[in-house]
């Protein structure tokens, strides 16, 4: 065992006194978050405990009464903010599936050399630079109701009648979710590619001769090995679509009826349109306590997965 | 060390013994033209994009269909450029000074506080580590409200120190040059301490050129992070000089409800950069994404 750093380097400088140097190191970020990370949690909390209106002289205290609006079906925003958070749950439900399964897929089409390998890869890599206001723009644009790419193949090319995917409820998730595929199918792709390539290739050499079908090698070789990718690929996928934002803003403004507004749409309409920041300050608690739980429960549940199965 | 670790394999499958190499024409033939319908359906929407930016706007709502411009005209771009209701160079110029300004501004600090964490010893030091990843769980919702009522405070509502002062201190980017400065050998730094080198300038001279791909990953999420930024820019900036690209053209996509010719000429301007960009820096970019944080 060699000498560690500081120890090497101390005999000039060590004496009684602690060490300063790592402390000098550390105050700009120390300040920086204790001003940006961690203040900012405990005022929120503040905030959400007072009426807080940005006019009035005062800020009266009110406890936890913006929280029990929340619980209190009466009121408008427990209506507009637990559907905020059923539609963005609902997309989470929907998109997860899909964004993992096309990427193992395209990833799996990918993975063993093809002509225009490299090609390929770029297309689908490709949407995922865009930024989501340009994406969404364009996706909006793709279901137009009248005139959008989609309703021109079902009119001009199918002779079908044009739906009118943006205002129709129900409808109007199906450029947001297909959207949401093709802009972000790319980097979990990427990430399964990375991972195909590092599953030895004697594996599968020892059951062509055990003579294992394709599905079984991928079932009982590929899928399990796979396990550690799609554990992170699950739990960034997931985080990504609680934080559905600027799909639904750009795309469908959360209508018809709210029913695509998501959660962090409807907090910051609450702080922003309605000059609501308390209750806003409560919702994004509530939000936040409930994407940490999920959080917690994915890795306790995948964890003992990946255990099991090993 | 980026490269090496995908490509060995890639090559080495194909045959095995006869039969696989007899296989492999008729195998993958229908994966090719799997692929080719797969690439044709991801790249359709931006092909209309292009398309329809090129057609005056009385061809872009044309019926029947307008498959490719009949009339190609430059006449969105122009309009879009020299629009008055937003500049949409000098949203593409604050969105690259911003994120120029905080990728820099991230990284050093970032290496400054990853470096005493991983090499120097000190009392609270894996309390302190514990207490930054820690932060990692807070979901960044919860900071939204109270640090936008700090920027009013600060009188920060529409200036560019809101865009780059609240996200700079990132557990994320800690970590990961912690963990990079860890696993750098220790000989050449103790001899430079040997040397009579600070520890500043062992850090400059010895671990920071060691740890350039780290740097350059972490330089690049932190670039793609503050570009494609865009819930709190639109709450933070309303100025319509000082908007970021992305929201600079969502203001485009609520004026221009139903002219999609010049909607779609925006989303172009707006995506040929990063166009530009993506082509260039393509391969270390799928190769750094795929290395990051999933070594087995």
């Amino acid at each position: 065992m060699s000498l560690s750093l500081p120890r090497a380097a101390a005999p000039r400088r060590r004496s009684t006194r602690p060490p300063l140097v790592p402390y000098l190191y550390l105050l700009p970020f120390a300040l920086l978050f204790l001003v940006f990370v961690v203040y900012p949690v405990g005022y929120g909390f503040y905030v959400s405990l007072h009426r807080w209106d940005l006019l009035a002289e005062t800020r009266p205290f009110v406890g936890l009464e913006y929280y029990r609006n929340l619980f209190d079906p009466s009121t408008p925003q427990a209506q507009f903010f637990w559907n905020s958070m059923r539609n963005t749950a609902l997309f989470t439900l929907v998109s997860v599936p899909l964004l993992i399964g096309t990427a193992l897929g395209l990833a799996l089409l990918l993975y063993r050399p093809i002509f225009g390998r490299a090609f390929f890869r770029a297309v689908f890599f490709l949407p995922g630079i865009l930024t989501v206001s340009v994406m969404g723009i364009l996706w909006r644009w793709m279901f137009d109701n009248q005139i959008g790419l989609v309703n021109a193949v079902r009119t001009d090319l199918l002779d079908l009648p044009p739906v009118p995917f943006l205002s129709t409820e129900g409808l109007a998730w199906l450029p947001i979710v297909v959207g949401t595929v093709w802009w972000t199918v790319g980097f979990n792709m990427t990430l399964y590619l990375a991972a195909l390539g590092n599953i030895s290739q004697s594996y599968y050499e020892a059951a062509e001769i055990d003579g294992a079908t394709s599905w079984a090698k991928f079932r009982f070789i590929t899928w399990p090995l796979l396990g550690p990718v799609t554990l992170f690929v699950f739990v960034t996928t997931v985080l990504a679509s609680f934080q559905l934002f600027g799909q639904t803003l750009v795309i469908t403004a959360g209508g018809p009826n709210r029913t695509t507004q998501s959660a962090i749409q409807y907090i910051t309409e609450e702080a922003f349109s309605n000059n609501q920041f308390s209750s806003a300050a409560a919702m994004s608690f509530v939000f936040g306590l409930v994407m940490l739980i999920f959080t917690f429960l994915q890795f306790r549940i995948m964890a003992k997965d990946a255990r099991g199965e090993s | 060390m980026a490269a090496p670790s995908p490509t060995p394999h890639r090559t080495a499958p194909v045959p095995k013994g006869l039969q696989a190499r007899k296989r492999r024409v008729p195998r993958d033939l229908p994966r090719f033209v799997l692929l080719c319908l797969l690439a044709v359906l991801f790249l359709a929407p931006i092909y209309w994009m292009v398309a329809t930016s090129l057609k005056p706007e009385t061809d872009v709502i044309a019926s029947p269909t307008q498959w490719v411009p009949l009339r190609p005209t430059l006449n969105n771009y122009r309009e879009v450029l020299t629009s008055p209701d937003g500049n949409i160079l000098r949203w593409m110029w604050n969105s690259l000074f911003v994120a120029a300004v905080f990728t820099v501004l991230h990284v050093a600090l970032c290496a400054l506080t990853a470096y005493p964490l991983a090499r120097m010893r000190f009392p609270g030091r894996d309390a302190i580590f514990w207490f930054i990843l820690g932060s990692m769980m807070v979901p960044g919702v919860v900071t939204l409200i109270p640090t936008y009522l700090m920027m009013l405070r600060f009188d920060w509502i529409n200036s560019f120190h809101a865009l780059i002062w609240p996200g700079l201190a990132g557990a994320f980017g800690v970590f990961l040059l912690r963990q990079f400065f860890i696993s750098l050998p220790r000989e050449l730094e103790e001899a430079a301490r040997l040397d009579g080198a600070s520890s500043l300038q062992v850090l400059w001279h010895v671990v920071l050129p060691l740890s350039l791909p780290a740097l350059v990953t972490l330089g690049v999420f932190a670039f793609m992070g503050s570009w494609n930024n865009f819930i709190w820019p639109t709450f933070v900036v309303t100025d319509i000089d000082k908007l970021t690209l992305p929201v600079g053209v969502n203001t485009f996509s609520q004026r221009y409800v139903t002219e999609y010719g010049k909607l779609m000429a925006s989303t172009a301007i707006a995506s040929i950069p990063v166009l530009i960009a993506y082509l260039l820096a393509q391969r270390y970019l799928i190769e750094g994404l795929s290395t990051t944080g999933l070594k087995e």
